[in-house]
């Protein structure tokens, strides 16, 4: 009597609490889903005709066409906009990344004077708001002959690149066990040959990381270019502030669709290719500093 | 990893002096802070030239007359750009609504992430799927994002006013009411920006110490206690620093403003800074766009050093 009686209690509460698991990872889903539906939604209006996109209800099935893609793609220049965006993301990611590391190794394993304030003052200018260095941007392009060229543009980008490799990149460094350089060093290396052969070698999976956040928060930035640049150096995010703001009028759904999908997929294989190195990134640098 | 850290510093300390004596550890550190500057240098040119500089330029011209023939500054005039700015009710609202902003989206965005990675913790074999399928909002461009709810919040055409239309409810103006548009600004700012504060979290959750959590429970804490009690405690730090660098990226919002509801209707959703480049670059103001960037940067730099301190010393406490 009492073997049988005893586990029923504990088989229920068993049973709640599977329960209970399938219930959140169901919501779990549910909640990615949802987080997923606008890029899905953008993804299938960029395949549609205008009739299938204007109509209530919203049709989940329809013919597909490549119009949008084709149509606008000449109209509004796209692949060379696309080609100025790779340019001028590469060029601001890799000269902040080499700056911003070599000022990183200084700050977290050299002895020099001020140094506490030094980097403090290169952390601190990340909280600088780009608008507070338009204006200047623009005169002084203006007045040199410099507006939209790419250099242009690349250097405006490292004025925020610069500050947040140096803070992920110091925070890396730190991480590493000393030994490493000074092995080298007493074996007669000096500082700037252990950095190159000893320590970027040891770092590459952080200088990775920190290298894709550089040019994903290159290519998708609006501010500066909208500014310094106008028709040959116009990168993908101008392009689409202006398609966007077509939209007033109603009608350029297809194309923005299209444009907003060719800008995104790029960076979210990109993004899923490196997804531990990015997600380790991202942690390390919000939780170190 | 702070540990590890300290144990490598500590052993590192005592190595050379157990090796080959002082003497040799001064050896390989002459001319160190040399090398230092060297290393420095590149990141120290590029800032000094394209951050130090435009920042006093910036001031210069807010303290000019700007003349637009020469179209550059000409002549000090004191504080009269900034008399009028102080003057400015689109300026002063603009100030308020980026307050708004700023004080709904990002403890939303906070709460939201932390609740969500929470749920995405539960361990099961797609729990890896999930939190890389989360990577995805993050890199879509924030004007690519604006331009897509724009469709999705359309009135007319807007799945969202389809379904809301399912269960009685509708049509909503999502953008073409002032209050709305705040609302709607806040949500595409929340979608594109809450996947970050989740991975953030997911990871902080992932590093707790299992131990405590035995000892809780052989201890007889429930649920809801383990996690007011030591789960929430534990996660100040990540909290603290997730919002922090959510608070650096939040104060420049531009994009997602530009292109869902170009700051309209009238200054409703106008952020402080795509007034200021409306200023700037539409009405050619330089001087009167410079003061009110050099307030913003005041008001930005204060403030972010508050909530550093902050969270510094809430970091440094548990």
């Amino acid at each position: 009597m009492v073997s049988t009686a005893a586990p029923a209690p504990g088989n229920r509460k068993a049973g709640r609490a599977r329960l209970g698991r399938i219930a959140t990872i169901t919501a779990a889903i549910l909640v990615t889903l949802a987080f997923l539906y606008p890029v899905i939604f953008m993804i299938s209006i960029s395949f549609k005709l205008p009739k299938d996109i204007f109509t209530i209800p919203p049709k989940w099935i329809s013919e597909i066409t490549f119009d949008n893609y084709v149509s606008y793609f000449h109209q509004a220049r796209i692949l060379p906009r696309m080609i100025n965006t790779i340019i001028v993301a590469m060029g601001a990611a890799i000269i902040s990344m080499v700056a911003g590391s070599m000022a990183g190794y200084a700050l977290s394993r050299m002895r020099m004077r001020g140094a506490g304030v030094m980097g403090g003052l290169i952390l601190a200018s990340r909280a600088v708001p780009p608008i507070a260095l338009v204006v200047p941007m623009f005169l002084v392009a203006r007045k040199l002959g410099l507006t939209d060229q790419y250099i242009t543009v690349i250097l405006a980008y490292v004025t925020f690149l610069v500050p947040y490799v140096v803070w992920l990149m110091r925070a890396f460094f730190k991480s590493l066990p000393k030994e490493l350089e000074e092995a080298a060093m007493i074996d007669g290396c000096s500082r700037i040959g252990a950095f190159f052969r000893i320590i970027v070698p040891c770092s590459l999976t952080g200088m990775v990381s920190t290298l894709i956040f550089c040019i994903i928060l290159a290519w998708e930035e609006l501010l500066f270019a909208l500014i310094l640049t106008n028709d040959k150096a116009v990168t993908i995010p101008v392009a689409i502030a202006g398609i966007a703001a077509d939209t007033e009028k109603g009608g350029l759904w297809g194309p923005l669709a299209a444009v907003g999908t060719l800008t995104v997929l790029p960076v979210v294989i990109f993004a899923l290719a490196v997804q531990k190195y990015l997600i380790k990134g991202l942690a390390d640098g919000a939780t170190k500093g | 990893m702070s540990v590890s850290t300290r144990t490598h510093r500590a052993g590192a300390g005592k190595a050379p002096a157990r090796g080959s004596g002082p003497r040799a550890a001064r050896r390989f550190r002459l001319g160190e802070p040399g090398t230092a500057w060297l290393f420095m240098t590149p990141a120290l040119v590029l800032l000094a030239g394209m951050l130090l500089y435009p920042i006093f330029y910036t001031l210069w011209v807010s303290f000019s007359d700007f003349d637009l023939a020469l179209f550059e500054p000409v002549g000090w005039v004191g504080w009269k750009n900034y008399e009028m700015v102080l003057r400015d009710p689109g300026f002063l609202e603009s100030l308020k609504v980026t307050g708004i902003y700023l004080v709904v989206a990002l403890p939303l965005q906070m709460i939201l992430g932390f609740a969500i990675a929470f749920l995405l913790n539960v361990e099961w074999r797609g729990r890896g799927v999930l939190r890389a399928l989360f990577l995805i909002p993050m890199v879509v461009a924030p004007v690519v994002a604006g331009g897509v709810w724009r469709m999705l919040l359309d009135p007319l055409w807007g799945v969202v006013n389809y379904t809301l239309g399912l269960v009685g409810i509708g049509p909503v103006e999502w953008i073409g009411d002032p209050t709305l548009a705040m609302v709607s600004v806040i949500l595409i700012d929340t979608w594109r920006w809450t996947p970050f504060v989740v991975l953030i979290a997911a990871a902080g959750i992932m590093a707790l110490p299992g131990d405590v959590y035995e000892a809780a429970k052989s201890d007889g804490a429930g649920r809801w206690q383990t996690l007011w009690r030591i789960t929430l405690p534990l996660l100040v730090p990540v909290m603290a620093a997730a919002f922090v660098v959510r608070w650096l990226g939040a104060v420049k919002m531009f994009d997602i403003a530009l292109a869902a509801t170009r700051g309209g209707p009238g200054n409703a959703t106008n952020v402080v800074n795509l007034y200021i480049y409306e200023k700037g670059f539409r009405s050619l103001e330089f001087g009167s766009a410079s003061s009110m960037a050099t307030i913003v940067l005041i008001i930005t730099v204060v403030l972010t050093y508050f909530l550093f301190s902050i969270s510094r010393r809430l970091e440094n406490r548990w």
